[in-house]
């Protein structure tokens, strides 16, 4: 079902954690909310289901405006971080509770905790109680709770974040498996770019309580609104270099480059992704810089090189170059970036300037 | 390295005090700490020992004493235990069964509510208006002066009471801001117990009296279940929040009303909790003397009263008090023993995280 928030605000006493977050969760979507820690997100995410209550503004679930109904009410289903799984029911006794609740008679509860069970591969289990169970199980018993009602809503809480690495990307294409079967709109916490990235619909990016950008991966990556969203996705993350817009052009240190657009904005903020760029030969390319040192990561390089903009403590920019790139430290390069690929921000406001 | 490491030294000290490998005792400290041990067991059950020989005396072998071993010293003698579950069989009888119906219902109503006011406090935040607490006062005061100053019935002077207050928390106390919060209600909780219960020994007497409750269950369950709240409050409280919120939502989030969390999700999860706190109060109930003194005289009568009753005409009748010891003791070692299974920790493992 659709999910509308509309100029949703929550403040903890002064503390306003939440700035009028209004935003269309369509039908099957599968949303996350992205933002670092205290951003809001998981607020926001606790106020759908109605655990929080609303300072200002509305919650609809479908038609029905949800925003004083109790939890119980509103047909969302959550997977907390935690699992938050019941430690003296039985694995069959936590996933089947909410029917249970439901008043759900005992031989078609126990048809159906089989049958989700099955899908999420735990029919072995049972029987055994949360404590003898690993991480990722646990996780499926919390999973296969929250698809046993059917809801209209999934909510999900950074459900991953517990997991060790390996299992949490199996888990996530697991996730994004089942959200696609079952056709169920889920809204998703988590401050993983990655798990953004890979399993999102749309993301909507928070920072301070604010809606910093609400779209398709792709476009938040290929299109950043503003410079939090271009600093905060990427790994590694877009690289920025500060200097000045005056005239149509852009004066960085040590080098300059012209927009073609008549624009003056003052200090400005020149952005490119380490991939979008390559070291080239001292005197060619835009930006002047030495090697500050090389990564070898696996598949490509990882250059990082110094400005020469005369601060104390060394400007580092990171560019991705192929696996069999070799420089020594300290030889000067230049830096050639593609034109199409470059960005510009407002260095007051942070908001991205449109050339 | 700089320092040259200590080689191992070969003194008397060491030998007797250092162990010669790791995680075993050295042969001086398992000495000292058995020899500790064991005087600890002796001073602890002694005392059970000299009850449980007591009990097989004659009065002569009490008065012409101390005489430590049946059989050698003395030879033993049923006639306390025949006196007392025979031939006066239904005054010890009567007390006992007024023990435990007053001690299990009292602890059982306590446990209740107290762990239902535990958890409320421990996951909901109160912040009750100083004033409105300071209106509920001056309220009451108005009602016992219209009543004992001005004669006024009872019943106008409750409602003419609650009228104050309900006027005063409503418009004068909505002016003050000052607050108290969740740690002030359990502190006044418990400070119930601080103050020593013969305080409101006499109050609870004539309360009791007026009503003509004096000498019954009612009274005796309603007071315990009442000075025993307090405790409970304040020992489930700590447990309450050791429990992960989490599970709360999850099963709100589920489906379940407040009391299905309660008794579903928390109460088991508690269970530790319930059972050492129901086995403090229970004990608490079942030693109680003082209040029992004032409320009980004959139909009501618990064992400590008894025992104690032991001493009062004829002298101190040692092998008699002896008796009933041991038969107040054999029922709280059975439940504490039935208890202890359950106070064991480990039952919140896999709540949370993997």
């Amino acid at each position: 079902m659709q999910v509308t928030l509309d100029k949703l605000s929550k403040s903890f006493g002064p503390v306003q954690v939440l700035h009028d977050l209004s935003m269309v969760v369509e039908e099957g979507e599968f949303l996350v909310l992205l933002g670092p820690s205290g951003c809001g997100k998981t607020t926001a995410l606790r106020m759908i289901a109605g655990l929080e209550e609303v300072t200002s503004g509305r919650v609809h679930i479908g038609d029905r405006d949800v925003t004083d109904i109790l939890p119980k009410y509103r047909d969302a289903a959550m997977v907390f971080q935690s699992y938050a799984l019941y430690p003296h029911k039985t694995v069959a006794e936590n996933i089947g509770y909410p029917l249970k609740l439901r008043k759900v008679p005992p031989p078609a509860r126990d048809k159906t905790v089989r049958e989700v069970a099955a899908q999420v591969q735990l029919e072995d289990y049972l029987t055994r109680y949360p404590r003898e169970l690993s991480g990722g199980q646990r996780q499926r018993v919390a999973l296969a709770r929250a698809i046993i009602r059917r809801p209209a809503v999934f909510l999900m809480d950074e459900p991953l974040s517990n997991l060790d690495a390996k299992l949490r990307v199996h888990m996530r294409s697991e996730l994004k498996h089942m959200q696609n079967t079952l056709g169920t709109t889920t809204i998703y916490v988590t401050h993983d770019q990655v798990e953004a990235m890979t399993l999102a619909h749309r993301v909507a990016i928070l920072n301070h309580g604010r809606l910093m950008q609400f779209d398709r991966p792709k476009t938040i990556y290929r299109d950043p609104a503003n410079l939090f969203v271009a600093s905060f996705i990427g790994s590694p993350p877009m690289n920025m270099v500060d200097g000045t817009l005056t005239s149509g052009a852009f004066t960085g240190p040590g080098f300059a480059h012209s927009l073609g657009k008549d624009l003056s904005i003052g200090p400005a903020v020149i952005g490119f992704r380490p991939e979008d760029c390559s070291v080239v030969a001292a005197g060619n390319g835009l930006i002047p810089a030495e090697i500050y040192s090389n990564e070898l990561i696996g598949d490509h390089t990882l250059v990082t090189c110094e400005l020469h903009d005369g601060s104390a403590a060394p400007h580092t920019v990171t560019v991705k170059m192929d696996k069999d790139f070799e420089a020594e430290m300290g030889t000067e390069i230049g830096i050639a970036i593609d034109p199409a690929h470059l960005y510009f921000f407002d260095q007051g406001t942070g908001d991205r300037i449109r050339v | 390295m700089t320092a040259a490491t200590p080689n191992q030294p070969k003194g008397l000290y060491a030998k007797l005090f250092e162990p010669k490998r790791l995680g075993i005792m050295a042969p001086g400290t398992s000495v000292l700490v058995y020899a500790g041990l064991l005087f600890w067991t002796i001073v602890v059950l002694f005392p059970l020992y000299w009850l449980l020989v007591t009990s097989f005396k004659l009065p002569i072998d009490v008065n012409e004493g101390p005489r430590y071993l049946p059989f050698v010293d003395y030879e033993p003698s049923l006639h306390a235990w025949d006196y007392l579950l025979v031939e006066v069989g239904g005054d010890t009888f009567r007390p006992y069964v007024n023990s435990v119906i007053i001690a299990a219902i009292s602890t059982v109503l306590a446990v209740l509510a107290g762990s239902m006011a535990a958890y409320a406090l421990a996951r909901i935040t109160y912040k009750p208006r100083f004033a409105s607490i300071l209106s509920f006062v001056v309220g009451i005061v108005a009602m016992i002066v219209l009543t004992v100053v001005a004669g006024v019935p009872w019943w106008l002077s409750l409602i003419v009471g609650l009228a104050i207050f309900a006027l005063l928390a409503r418009t004068v106390a909505r002016r003050f801001s000052a607050r108290l919060g969740n740690g002030d209600i359990l502190f006044w909780m418990i400070s119930q117990r601080i103050l020593p219960p013969v305080i409101v020994a006499v109050p609870v007497y004539v309360m009791f009296q007026r009503i003509g409750l004096l000498d019954t269950h009612v009274a005796m369950i309603i007071t315990y279940a009442t000075v025993n709240l307090p405790i409970v409050v304040w020992l489930m409280h700590d447990f309450f929040l050791s429990i992960p919120r989490d599970l709360d939502e999850s099963a709100e989030m589920d489906g379940a009303t407040k009391f299905q969390i309660f008794f579903d999700i928390v109460l088991p999860l508690a269970k530790p909790g319930i059972a050492a706190t129901s086995l403090l109060v229970l004990v608490l109930a079942w030693n109680e003397y003082l209040l029992a003194l004032f409320l009980s005289s004959v139909d009501a009568q618990t064992m400590p009263l008894l025992v104690a009753a032991q001493n009062a005409t004829r002298g101190p009748q040692w092998w008699s008090m002896s008796v009933l010891i041991l038969l107040m003791i054999i029922p709280v070692v059975l439940i504490a023993l039935a208890l202890q299974r359950f106070i064991a920790k480990g039952l919140l493992v896999g709540a949370v995280k993997g």
